[in-house]
């Protein structure tokens, strides 16, 4: 065995060890998920906070939140209510390998089941901000607009649809971006806002008024349902999107018609 | 392109002309019941179209087409016409070439004519002068947001950031600045005589970008990185908001930070050197 | 009533004999000779739709206040540039599909000079007698390229001002004159309130009346020399082969017109574009992400975006970074495309007259360089919009630059082989048209680089050697229904 395999061509060897390095990362990674992952809903008492998390979240944070080498503590900086309230909801936690970044997604608990995981969590010691009360109709459209462009449009793009950010410079990085918020409730943003998650600065109840918030949340209401009257939007990305179009339909259409119109070598 | 017709010959182009006059009504309609961008785009589209359709279906199907033959001129002009056009310009020079001084003085009046015609291009605008090595930056003028608002260190959370100006210069583009609150004991100032930029961890940088001027607007407190969005320039906050991606040679200016006699933030000079893109006689710091 | 009108002016103006040549004027028919037309429609409809939008754009930058049906800005104090825009848009009739139209518009103009451009370029339709209109559209593109990017600069919104910014650092980054040049064009140090203004009279006045200037001249010099034609039976260098301008061609020409404008009228109306009113009134401490200039500045960003950061130090002065991908490279780009005919005259020794039309295939070198230069433009357009590919594709930026920047290195050249080879492939095997090519001829290089001979009168224009200059039709039997003029 080892005779002919020392015998066959580059091309083999090279394609073993990639797959012996394959299989070796994944068994790494494997090391890394979620041993206990259960479906099985947890009965509704007093004590299902704990369960929750004892179950499902301190294999990564530790049993007193106080962090692994799989995930931080929950104690530190703006952690809190609101914080855990924004993963959960979000779907962005629970995860099961740590060293994917986190992506909005479905919750895996129902309302519920996330109210008593926050109440545990912030009383592990926590004192990031509580879950902040949001009255959007109070918010003024005007204002919204004028400090969204100022602090969130950077990195979130005017139109609200998210852009990415500077992960790197190693080229192997994983991507980082500032997500879209077309799916956002206004809570969420509050809290996000609040809190700071991965890699987004804090803008906290230091620097923003609950009216300056509300009005951040009812202007990103109106861009959840942007007004494009000029017709289909493209994307909302801009010249990029449009400029292909232009190029297919427009330019492309038109040579469409030349063709239908004028003659090929060899027609009359 | 010729078919097969089983209708009338030219009924295709009618129909097309018939189409686009009932599209151009229509349009008229929506456009007197207040418009709509949508079936104004595609009524005004179909009238449009329908004009094409017939008339290309016209000179196809019905009007005589190509093989008509047309012969070139395959040698355009030519030497003896040449020569008789030249000889026509030099005679009337030689007028000019025999007042020789006259010529020169000719050619003087209208050169010094048109040097003064360009004069005015200086009118266009302002001497670059020192303008962009200075801005209202000054030891004690506060940073305030673009809001006018004064900001006091309990103002920002950590790891928070704030747009700041000039007190009293809302509309100084070129002084608009990062305001940065770090967490503790993060900040090491890294060139010498910069040890008291930093109050209680606030750090300020230029947000103008040392490429091609966009403003920094992306802060990433978890790794301490501002990121220009026009190019990708990466700076490092921890050092001295040095490059350390993308096209960008030049670290961001650093502004010195004091806390005053009220608490409120405040400049502690102007910028460590000038702000953003560079040309040629830049100064050196 | 026609004689009589025509016998008016014919007494006064002496037009009669004029207007008889050119009724009977031939126009060769191939489908690839409409091209420029439709960059020409485009242009029309530039020149209707921007008038319109003249009678209500307020090019200032004084704030006042929009009272108007955008919600979230009603009430806010806006330049007046950005709040006439808002009023076009939500508060006149037909003003906010005018304005996409004029917009679509400005994109096609550009990609169909391109697109005619490439045609004129691979068919070899700049030579002798024609580099003097190769220099004229050249030109124009550099023109048509400029008025683009001030149009869409007008409505001072945060995405185009961000352009702006970075035209002011280009200007800046000038050697010796950078700093008067920007002060000069922009009024001072940015933002500069004059320049809204400024690029208003560029764009509807300056700009315009030089492309309809050039287009006039590009015009008369096509007529003037008749249209180049590709080798078929019945043509030769001494003709040209075709369709009388009246009734038929006028016809198809004025019908293409309205063909381009229903399209641009069509995507006016049903594809929103550039939605000033989602990016906001431009301030200069705002930005937005992503961030790019319409498509035809897209190569000129990509430079920008690839170019490693470095400076040029001599003598205690400096050459910044964006001198090289934003005023060099463009130089050199224009420059080239100017001297190509000059170029080509000099390195291929021809400079002969020629009226028919190379195919790619004839004159290989030249289009393996055509297909070269357009990967390289290509891949640094696409790179452009490497922040958007890195959010789609969940990389990280940097990965897909060093992506990019590899790709520009080794795709031109690659693309440039492939193509030479191909060409070269597909004259040996005489196969009418590329997709008639078979495969295995891509293994045989062509013997003596000249197409093979074909027996002439079958199908497909099958080519002659390349350089033919002399009159007389080796291709075969003459055109069946060869009329004469007059007849």
């Amino acid at each position: 065995m080892k005779l002919r395999f020392a015998r066959s061509g580059w091309a083999v060897k090279v394609l073993t060890a990639l797959g012996a390095i394959a299989l070796g990362g994944c068994a790494y990674t494997s090391n890394l998920t979620n041993p206990h992952p259960s479906q099985e809903p947890v009965a509704d008492t007093p004590e299902r906070g704990r369960v929750l998390y004892l179950r499902d979240c301190a294999w990564c944070h530790a049993a007193e939140g106080s962090g692994t080498g799989r995930g931080p503590d929950l104690i530190s900086g703006t952690n809190g209510a609101a914080f855990t309230d924004f993963m959960l909801s979000t779907g962005r936690m629970p995860i099961n390998d740590p060293s994917e970044p986190t992506r909005f997604s479905s919750p895996s608990y129902n309302p519920s089941e996330i109210e008593d995981l926050v109440a545990y969590v912030a009383s592990l010691g926590g004192d990031g901000p509580p879950i902040p009360v949001v009255d959007t109709q109070a918010g003024d459209l005007a204002l919204g607009l004028e400090l969204y462009q100022e602090n969130c449009a950077a990195c979130h793009s005017t139109t609200g649809v998210g852009g990415a950010l500077a992960a790197g410079p190693d080229p192997f990085d994983r991507s980082l971006i500032a997500p879209a918020l077309t799916q956002s409730t206004p809570i969420q943003i509050a809290e996000a806002m609040q809190v700071g998650p991965g890699t987004m600065p804090v803008f906290g109840r230091d620097t923003l008024a609950s009216t300056e918030v509300d009005s951040i949340v009812r202007y990103l209401g109106h861009l959840q349902t942007p007004d494009d009257r000029g017709g289909l939007p493209l994307g909302h990305v801009g010249p990029v999107t449009e400029g292909a179009i232009g190029w297919l339909v427009g330019v492309g259409g038109a040579l469409l018609i030349v063709r239908l119109i004028g003659t090929r070598v060899g027609e009359e | 392109m010729r078919r097969q017709r089983t209708s009338p010959p030219g009924s295709g182009v009618a129909l097309a002309f018939g189409f686009s006059a009932v599209s151009s009504i229509a349009l008229t309609v929506v456009y007197g019941f207040g418009g709509q961008p949508q079936l104004e785009g595609l009524l005004l589209g179909i009238a449009l179209g329908g004009l094409a359709v017939g008339l290309v279906r016209w000179a196809q199907d019905l009007m005589p087409g190509g093989g008509y033959v047309e012969q070139r001129d395959t040698e355009m002009g030519g030497p003896a016409q040449s020569a008789a056009a030249v000889r026509s310009f030099e005679r009337g020079e030689q007028e000019v070439q025999r007042r020789s001084f006259l010529g020169k003085a000719l050619a003087a009046a209208l050169g010094a004519l048109g040097l003064a015609a360009l004069f005015p291009i200086r009118s266009l605008g302002s001497a670059p002068g020192t303008s962009l090595e200075v801005t209202p930056w000054a030891e004690g003028i506060r940073a305030v947001t673009i809001d006018g608002e004064p900001v006091r260190p309990e103002d920002l959370e950590i790891g928070g950031v704030l747009t700041v100006f000039p007190d009293g210069h809302l509309d100084a583009a070129d002084a608009q600045t990062l305001l940065i609150h770090l967490a503790p004991g993060v900040y090491r100032p890294v060139a010498s005589g910069r040890e008291g930029w930093a109050p209680e961890d606030f750090v300020a940088f230029s947000k103008v970008c040392t490429h091609a001027g966009c403003p920094v607007g992306l802060y990433q407190p978890a790794d301490h990185r501002l990121f220009c969005p026009c190019h990708q320039s990466i700076f490092d906050v921890l050092d001295a908001a040095a490059p350390i991606a993308g096209p960008a040679t030049r670290p961001l200016p650093q502004l010195p930070l004091e806390i005053d006699a009220d608490g409120f933030i405040a400049a502690g000079g102007d910028y460590s050197e000038p702000i953003g893109p560079g040309y040629w006689s830049r100064p050196r710091a | 009533m026609l004689r009589r009108t025509a016998g008016w002016f014919d007494t006064r103006l002496g037009t009669s004999a004029f207007v008889q040549k050119a009724l009977t004027k031939v126009f060769p028919d191939h489908w690839s000779f409409m091209i420029g037309e439709i960059a020409l429609y485009s242009f029309v409809v530039l020149l209707l739709t921007g008038t319109f939008l003249t009678f209500f754009f307020d090019a200032s930058t004084s704030i006042s206040v929009y009272r108007g049906a955008y919600e979230p800005l009603n009430g806010v104090e806006v330049s007046d540039a950005y709040r006439s825009v808002l009023e076009l848009s939500f508060d006149v009739r037909a003003g906010l599909v005018m304005r996409q139209i004029h917009h679509w518009a400005a994109l096609v103009f550009i990609g169909s000079i391109v697109a005619h451009l490439c045609r004129v370029f691979f068919t070899g339709a700049f030579r002798r007698p024609r580099e003097i209109n190769w220099i004229i559209g050249v030109l124009l593109l550099i023109l048509a390229i400029f008025n683009g990017f001030s149009g869409y600069s007008l409505p001072d919104d945060l995405l185009s001002g961000t352009g702006l910014r970075i035209a002011h650092s280009i200007a800046l980054s000038v050697p010796l004159v950078g700093t008067w040049m920007a002060f000069l064009l922009f009024g001072g140090e940015f933002p500069a309130d004059e320049i809204i203004g400024r690029l208003f009279v560029v764009h509807i006045m300056i700009v315009p009346v030089l492309i309809i200037g050039l287009l006039t001249i590009h015009l008369a010099v096509v007529w003037r020399q008749k249209h180049t034609q590709f080798r078929e039976p019945g043509r030769t260098e001494g003709n040209v082969v075709g369709s009388r301008l009246w009734p038929s061609y006028t016809a198809k020409s004025i019908g293409l017109f309205f063909a381009v404008s229903a399209v641009l009228s069509v995507m006016g109306g049903l594809a929103q574009i550039n939605p000033v009113w989602l990016y906001g009134p431009f301030e200069p401490q705002q930005v937005t992400s992503p961030a790019q200039p319409d498509w035809y500045l897209g190569w000129v960003e990509g430079a920008l975006r690839l170019v490693p950061p470095f400076d040029v130090r001599l003598f205690g002065y400096e050459i910044p970074n964006p001198f090289f991908p934003a005023v060099l490279l463009p130089g050199v780009t224009f420059t080239l495309l100017l001297a190509w005919p000059f170029l080509e005259q000099r390195f291929a020794h021809d400079k002969e007259a020629h009226h028919l039309l190379d195919r790619p295939r004839d004159h290989p070198v030249r289009t393996a360089l055509g297909a070269t230069t357009l990967t390289f433009y290509t891949v640094m357009f696409v790179a452009a919009s490497n922040d958007l590919i890195a959010k789609w594709l969940g990389a990280s930026i940097f990965g897909i630059t060093l992506i990019f920047r590899i790709l520009i290195l080794l795709m031109p050249p690659l693309v440039g082989w492939g193509t030479y080879r191909l060409m070269k492939a597909l004259a040996a095997s005489g196969a009418g048209h590329l997709s008639e090519m078979p495969l295995a001829a891509l293994t045989n290089r062509g013997a003596d680089g000249h197409g093979a001979h074909v027996d002439g009168g079958k199908g497909h224009g099958a080519a002659g050697p390349p350089g033919d200059g002399h009159a007389g039709n080796r291709l075969g039997a003459p055109a069946e229904e060869a009329r004469t003029p007059g007849g």
